[in-house]
């Protein structure tokens, strides 16, 4: 065994990014638990890719899309375990993302030398999230074809470009066939493409930069501060948090299977109450409510234009709280970041008790 | 009004008794466990002289005090309300078996919560002693607590040979020890026990987290690792006991750990096999992330990973119940009740008198004879609402101990593009329950008259053509009950 | 970034009041071994069965291509039997018109067995109402989401030999 390491490390120098690992060190206080949840949602886009790959042995886009959905789900061996975990991680994901981006604007780790980190955070949010549109379609059952109808008016609200865009994406007049072959090209070979550089830059920052500390543990002197290896400390921490995840993750999955619905038949009315994933509803219901206030246009434009605006604030919020302690940019910011957070999930809400 | 058959919407009456029965699970064996832990840490203690260990224990004394006299109190009348609101019948027949065996439980619970009170508030009051003999005092009824209630949980399973053979005569109480200690007594009780050991390893674990490392760390070193190895014994003994008790269930059960087919038709597994699974990898996992994170990470363990560790143990909790549950099916009773309250030996009566005539729980109103008659215009595709109506009661006394109409085993979703004609085949294999029928090994046989199972299949064909047209769909849940209701 | 403490607090130098024992290490390696080991078949294994399943559908099928019924064409038209075809139980029918059919007999649904009703002139399965058309195998109605798999028959004196297509 210790031969073989020397064999390895004489080539590639285990023992000094061991070395590196150990000298390293992770901040120790009382919010250190949301350290976890980037380290978290990384394992979760590694459950994605193993399963998504998986799933491609058996899935064929286009025509046949719903049909080996099904013999994926009821046929080939716990096929219908691999698609459930595909399906549940991603949603974790998403989940584990957004509590990953408040943590990180709470304790204002977005401040400099940071603003890139948030910048490339938000960039991974923005694709995980059409990650989880474009794949929501590809079974192809009632609920991915209906979803997808309506989801699909978010963008066709956009002010002049909507129209154009929409036609695009879809590729017709109607979500059919060409627009899954589209959403497939899109799922499994552009948006990874994009994602795992954007990644693995957004990896490197958090490398260069270390852990943020939050502005109550700036405060402290010094000699207060503790602080813990990474290796072998946080790491091992680390991968018992990657543990607690496979198994919540596992337990979903297993207990609470991903179910498919009939196969989507564009001449039958919608189901009652159609609506799109979790992750869409705030805006959906925004763009919904404005809709009804002010009829026609100015209602789509007023909904987008307050969502784009929102976006903007929270992109821009590094430029705006540049200070390093509780100066009055940094209150406002703060009160900016619970607004965000009650909003989200307060539309969330009024979303699904409306349907 | 819906008392007593419980129609609780889109969860389902047992999801309401499944979540106070996982709540009540979590603390009730953390008020065993955890009475052995409290005078086992103080005996330890005042033997080697830690008086820094006594503040942190009167600490923990004061939260277990709360945790399990208020919730674990209240969760465990909480038990009582909803199972009696959603299957009557079969708290009835616990009632009936078991009223001794309650008051025995009563007697030692009142000592129990006393003792608690009293080991807390005389902390420092007291010679060390005598307060020391009040915690294994708590310990000891505490632990009575279990041994009795064990053997009335056991009974829903395994009620045993001897019982069976009396069940209905009325001389049942003259068998109570042998319904008590019955088949599946003795592994329950022992892995219960290890359950309760390792909860109050890992409840301690919360209040260890709680000390400062940096300013005590002798302290929070020595009373978390002391604390991580209450989960040892499940460690090592776990999966002996697990085994002797698979191989004390009723080999039927044991079958639907292998049985291809699901009620949800998916995968090779059942749920309850998938559930049991869960609950194997949750514990282990439980131990890995103690050893990783507690024992050998003691100063820094954190509240948040200590609350981490108890919502694993969460997980593995409700998956247990959930597998016991389900290894139970088709009955609620082994072998006597089925799940759905109808006794197995009144099966024949109810299908030559009908179901709604002899259920005490739900009333036709006009009398069922009268309504059953067939409508007057003899069109059998256009069900008229009074047939709707008693189908909505069929579905209530016998289907909704286990299904909903749109939330969990939602029947809209199960039933999705059936026509009127398979959804009566459906009920048909149901009710004639042969040998070979797939759905015997999970669903109660489906009773009662012609007449009453043609009106089921007409309100379940409504719930089932209700997604695909969103006309009707609004008012389809309730429009059966507004019917109901104009006639009460 | 505070560096100052870090040697104080790795957890080589935190106060070990009872220093682990090389045989409980030994027992602690074994035992975090097996869960580990635990964990890779809990993965591995449905992956595994995942990826086998084409290969043993395409052992199944090859296995048995054909086999034959003794005395079967004494069979009265208008009427049908169950026989084994491999491990898996099949429908022979008989139609009124003296054309023979044989097909798959396990609902494509859930699995239950399929029964021929001459009365009707279709296949049935009970389980769930799942209908099939008695001489195509064609789903017709219900839950089942494929057709049943036809066979070919050839009716020889005094035998029947059923082959796959």
């Amino acid at each position: 065994m210790s031969a073989i390491y020397r064999w390895v490390d004489e080539r590639l120098g285990l023992d000094e990014i061991l070395a590196f690992a150990k000298h390293k060190t992770v901040p120790e206080h009382r919010y250190s638990f949301w350290y976890y949840w980037g380290g978290i949602s990384l394992f979760f886009f590694l459950v994605q890719v193993f399963s998504g790959v998986l799933l491609l042995v058996y899935y064929r886009p286009g025509a046949d899309a719903y049909e080996t959905v099904r013999q994926i789900t009821y046929d080939i061996k716990f096929g219908w375990l691999i698609r459930s975990a595909h399906s549940w991680s991603a949603n974790l994901m998403v989940l584990a993302i957004f509590a990953h981006m408040f943590s990180v604007y709470f304790m204002k780790a977005y401040r400099k030398p940071r603003e890139f980190g948030w910048w490339s955070g938000l960039a991974l949010l923005g694709l995980t999230m059409v990650f989880g549109f474009s794949g929501y379609l590809l079974p192809m059952d009632d609920l991915a074809y209906f979803a997808t109808k309506v989801g699909l008016e978010l963008p066709a609200a956009m002010p002049l470009v909507g129209p154009l865009i929409t036609n695009i994406v879809r590729g017709g007049p109607e979500v059919g066939e060409v627009t899954i072959q589209r959403f497939f090209a899109l799922h499994v070979v552009v948006l990874p493409l994009l994602y795992i550089p954007l990644l693995g830059f957004h990896l490197w920052l958090v490398q260069r930069h270390g852990n943020a500390l939050p502005p109550s543990e700036e405060l402290k002197p010094l000699a207060k501060r503790r602080s813990v290896p990474f290796f072998p400390d946080f790491f091992s921490k680390d991968l018992g948090m990657w543990l607690i995840a496979l198994n919540a993750l596992s337990a979903l999955a297993a207990l609470y299977p991903w179910q498919l619905g009939p196969a989507a038949d564009p001449l039958v009315s919608a189901p009652a109450g159609i609506h799109p994933e979790w992750y869409f509803m705030s805006q959906f219901q925004l763009l919904k409510v404005f809709g009804r206030w002010f009829p026609g246009a100015t209602g789509e434009f007023l909904g987008i234009g307050i969502f784009t605006l929102g976006i903007l604030v929270w992109a821009l919020i590094p430029v705006f709280d540049t200070e390093t302690r509780f100066g009055k940019r940094a209150r406002i910011a703060t009160w900016i970041g619970f607004a965000a957070l009650v909003g989200l999930i307060g539309t969330t809400i009024w979303g699904y008790w409306e349907i | 009004m819906n008392y007593p058959f419980w129609d609780v919407p889109h969860i389902g009456s047992v999801w309401v008794i499944g979540g106070i029965a996982i709540f009540h699970v979590l603390i009730s064996h953390f008020a065993v466990g955890g009475g052995l832990y409290l005078p086992m840490a103080e005996a330890k203690a005042l033997r080697e002289g830690r008086t820094d260990w006594l503040e942190t224990l009167q600490k923990h004394s004061k939260f277990f005090l709360v945790l399990t006299g208020v919730f674990g109190a209240v969760s465990g009348v909480g038990i009582w309300f909803s199972i009696g609101l959603a299957n009557p019948e079969a708290t009835s027949t616990l009632i009936h078996n078991f009223v001794f065996g309650w008051a025995i439980e009563w007697v030692f619970f009142f000592i129990e919560l006393t003792t608690a009170a009293v080991y807390y508030y005389t902390w420092n009051r007291i010679p060390e002693k005598l307060h020391l003999k009040i915690g294994w005092l708590y310990a000891g009824s505490s632990l009575l607590t279990l041994v009795i209630i064990n053997g009335i949980l056991t009974f829903m399973l395994t009620p045993g040979g001897t019982w069976l053979s009396v069940a209905g005569s009325g001389n049942e109480a003259s068998v109570f020890w042998n319904a008590f200690f019955n088949p599946t007594y003795w592994p329950s009780l022992f892995l219960r026990m290890l359950v309760c050991v390792s909860l109050a390893g890992i409840y301690a674990l919360i209040t260890a987290s709680r000390i400062d490392g940096y300013e005590f760390p002798q302290l929070k070193t020595s009373l978390v690792r002391w604390s991580a190895k209450w989960l040892f014994p499940s460690f090592v003994l776990m999966p002996l006991f697990f085994l002797w008790y698979l191989l004390s269930v009723p080999a039927a059960s044991r079958q639907l750990l292998s049985l291809g087919v699901s009620t949800i038709g998916q995968g090779v597994f059942t749920q309850v096999t998938r559930a049991a699974l869960v609950t194997v990898m949750t514990s282990a996992t439980i131990l890995a992330v103690v050893y990783n994170v507690a024992w050998k990470n003691a100063r820094n363990l954190s509240l948040g990973w200590a609350l981490s560790v108890l919502g694993l143990a969460l997980a593995a909790t409700a998956a247990t119940e959930q597998a016991r549950e389900m290894l139970r099916k088709p009955y609620v009773i082994g072998e006597h009740m089925y799940s759905n309250g109808v006794r197995k030996s009144e099966v024949a009566k109810f299908n030559a008198q009908g179901y709604l005539t002899n259920s005490s729980w739900i009333k036709v109103h006009p009398p069922a004879e009268a309504t059953m008659q067939p409508a007057s215009t003899g069109d059998t595709s256009s069900p008229t609402s009074d047939k709707i109506a008693i189908g909505k009661l069929m579905f209530r006394g016998q289907c909704m101990a286990c299904h909903t109409v749109d939330g969990y085993r939602p029947m809209n979703r199960l039933l999705l593009g059936r026509d009127r004609t398979s959804i009566m085949n459906l009920l048909k294999t149901l009710h004639d329950y042969k040998d070979d029928s797939p759905y015997r090994a999970y669903m109660p046989p489906l009773v009662g008259t012609q007449p009453e199972i043609e009106s089921l299949a007409d309100y379940l064909h409504l719930v089932a053509t209700s997604r695909t047209s969103p006309a009707n769909s609004p008012s389809l849940a309730h429009a059966p009950s507004q019917n109901q209701e104009r006639k009460q | 970034m505070s560096e100052i403490e870090v040697a104080d607090f790795s957890i080589n130098a935190a106060p070990e009041e009872e220093p682990e024992s090389t045989g409980r290490r030994a027992f602690v390696k074994l035992g975090l071994g097996a869960v580990g080991a635990c964990y890779a078949g809990m993965i591995g294994y449905p992956v595994y069965q995942y990826l086998a399943t084409p290969a043993q559908r395409a052992a199944q099928t090859a296995a048995v291509t054909q086999t034959t019924l003794e005395g079967a064409d004494k069979l009265p038209a208008g009427s049908a039997m169950i026989f084994k075809f491999g491990t898996k139980p099949a429908l022979l029918i008989h139609h009124q018109d003296g054309t023979w059919v044989s097909l798959d007999a396990v609902c494509t649904h859930l699995g239950c067995t399929v029964s021929y009703e001459a009365a009707n002139n279709r296949i049935f399965c009970a389980c769930h109402g799942g209908v099939y058309d008695a001489k195509t195998g064609a789903n017709v109605s219900g839950p089942p989401p494929k057709p049943l798999t036809a066979y070919k028959v050839e009716t020889q004196e005094g035998r029947v030999l059923i082959s796959r297509a």
